[in-house]
């Protein structure tokens, strides 16, 4: 009997702390959304009041329309989108070979680790010798390089959630294609991705909210809002001389929006992917 | 055609069982394989390596003129006092962050998974969990700001309003606050990854071993220390490391939250890099460290890789 008492410790723990723990991720979030809901004047109170008392939207239009956010919003799905999509293609073109074929144990392992070492490629080192090439290849604040370099250090999460999603998908089902006459590109493209595509949009959404956040080599790489991300976007209403809280806040908030509104609506599939094929593999 | 598609399948089932039975079509999908394989891994590897290469060269020649001058950037680099501060501070933000983070995250992973019966609840606490990895370090350096900057931060005003301070604390301005400030933006952040991974890993610990040593009468804490931990080990490790790389490229938030200061107390090693690159724009000095750091980043990569039970798939 004397073995029920820490049972019933943790119980008496496990509310209070829960609960703080969830004010300490509510109430940073909750403070960025009245900040950005909050008109001009209610700024320069000597005490800022704890919700907006005249709320109004007026931040999320100057910085979307005034200060042109809008066109930074574009620039980051542009290059969003084409890092997803040669992306997801690059690491199928890895992760096919190394799960659906039979190839040697070295092979695989061999590549899975050379693309997890990609991981540990630090971007502040790399992105002193990136600044010059791209310089010399035309393409400083240009969008192109942007998407290439997210593309590299986005491969090795393509490439280890693709190849555990591929490897749940059981080989039977293709080999009835191929006996039902399949080519293997055929058996690819009608046997294999649907069954893939739960892992695909996966994969592409946690994909498209990294390269989404991604802020050092956007920083460095572009000078106009010709090419300039977001993230660049919202650290520029940071840095003033001045800050203009709501402003800056109604960016801050549109940055979290976009990747989170993703999450929320592809959760069912993206929860299985988040854990990059590292627990599964346990 | 029935039957011959099972038994089709049946050898298909089995040669995959018995692996290098088949000599005839291991071959040849081995060689499809690398047919696909080599061009892609040869492209990867030809637009990673070659910066690297680049960045070797430019370490070796003069900023100005682009002389060859040897290894004097290299000199230069680690003659650098300021190398040693942004050390130390990576040093003391490693120490700070890393420990809050595993023992936070392994503490709520347990306190859940000990009393949270209700799969719903789980279900929802492990979606919630998921949400900070996807937050753009740029965008909790702006809510930090909103939190801890002087004049309009809203932590001093609550504290006043609980009468726990009489005047602002200034967080970004003081030397310890400013680096606790920094700190808690990416324990903030990361906790919840640490508590995903232990959470999950939780989970695989096999039913059987933990009745049998309730049976044998085992309390709550030899039953963590001696069987839920041995299994949490190699997902720790995983995360150390995983988090020791983070580290050491950690640099949105602090950019947008001190950008280093006061004076160089929260320039950490990135940080620093960045500034001798793109403020001083010493480049050969910043493609010495850029070097000495890829060095360093390949070095844990082999610890890594040694220690962790990476090889099963």
């Amino acid at each position: 009997m004397p073995r029920r008492r820490p049972a019933q410790l943790w119980h008496l723990v496990a509310v209070p702390v829960l609960g703080a723990v969830g004010l300490v991720y509510a109430f940073p979030l909750y403070w960025l959304l009245v900040t950005a809901l909050k008109g001009e004047g209610e700024l320069y109170r000597v005490t800022p009041s704890l919700y907006p008392l005249e709320p109004t939207l007026d931040a999320f239009s100057s910085v979307l329309v005034t200060r042109g956010f809008l066109g930074l919003l574009e620039n980051s799905i542009l290059v969003c989108g084409a890092t997803v999509v040669i992306a997801l293609t690059i690491g199928f073109a890895v992760a096919y070979p190394i799960t659906r074929l039979k190839v040697s144990r070295r092979l695989r392992l061999g590549v899975l680790n050379w693309a997890l070492s990609l991981r540990f490629l630090p971007p502040v080192a790399v992105v002193v010798p990136y600044f010059a090439i791209v310089r010399g290849l035309g393409l400083y604040d240009h969008p192109l390089a942007l998407i290439l370099i997210y593309t590299v250090f986005n491969l090795p999460f393509a490439i280890w959630m693709l190849k555990g999603f591929l490897a749940e998908i059981p080989s039977e089902i293709e080999e009835a294609a191929f006996v039902d006459g399949a080519s293997r590109w055929m058996a690819f493209c009608r046997v294999l991705l649907p069954l893939a595509a739960p892992g695909i949009l996966a994969s592409g959404v946690i994909i498209f909210a990294f390269a989404w956040s991604e802020f050092l080599f956007a920083l460095i790489l572009t000078a106009s809002p010709r090419a300039q991300t977001f993230p660049v976007g919202v650290q520029g209403l940071v840095t003033q001389f001045q800050i203009i809280w709501n402003d800056m806040a109604a960016a801050g908030a549109l940055a979290i929006a976009v990747p989170l509104g993703l999450m929320v609506l592809a959760r069912r599939y993206v929860l299985a992917g988040l854990t990059f094929g590292v627990i599964r593999g346990q | 055609m029935e039957s011959a598609s099972d038994s089709r399948l049946q050898a298909g089932s089995a040669s995959l069982g018995q692996g290098t039975r088949e000599p005839g079509p291991l071959a040849r999908q081995e060689r499809l394989a690398y047919a696909i394989l080599l061009p892609v891994l040869g492209t990867i590897f030809v637009v990673v390596t070659y910066p690297l290469l680049f960045a070797v060269d430019q370490s070796l020649r003069a900023t100005r003129g682009g002389d060859f001058v040897g290894l004097r950037n290299y000199t230069t680099a680690l003659e650098n006092p300021l190398l040693y501060e942004a050390l130390a501070a990576t040093g003391i933000y490693a120490g700070i962050v890393l420990p809050a983070e595993i023992l936070g995250g392994l503490g709520l992973a347990l306190l859940v998974h000990r009393t949270v019966r209700s799969a719903r609840i789980r279900m929802a606490v492990y979606v919630l969990a998921t949400l900070p990895i996807v937050i753009p370090p740029v965008a909790v350096g702006v809510i930090a700001r909103l939190i801890y900057a002087p004049g309009y931060g809203v932590l001093n005003h609550l504290l006043m309003l609980a009468g726990l301070v009489q005047a602002e604390i200034p967080w970004l301005s003081r030397r310890e606050t400013a680096m606790l400030a920094v700190a808690s933006v990416d324990v903030w952040q990361w906790t919840p990854f640490v508590y995903l991974v232990c959470f999950a890993g939780l989970q695989t610990v096999p039913r059987e071993s933990i009745d049998a040593a309730q049976v044998d009468g085992a309390t709550r804490w030899t039953l963590f220390s001696r069987i839920e931990l041995p299994y949490l080990r190699p997902l720790l490790l995983l995360v150390l490391f995983w988090r020791l790389a983070d580290v050491l490229r950690v640099f949105d938030h602090i950019f947008i939250l001190t950008g280093g200061g006061p004076g160089a107390t929260t320039q950490l090693l990135s940080v620093y890099l960045y500034r001798v690159a793109f403020k001083f724009f010493d480049t050969g000095e910043a493609a010495a460290l850029a070097v000495l750091v890829m060095l360093a980043m390949s070095l844990l990569y082999a610890t890594a890789t040694r220690l962790l039970p990476l090889e099963r798939d």
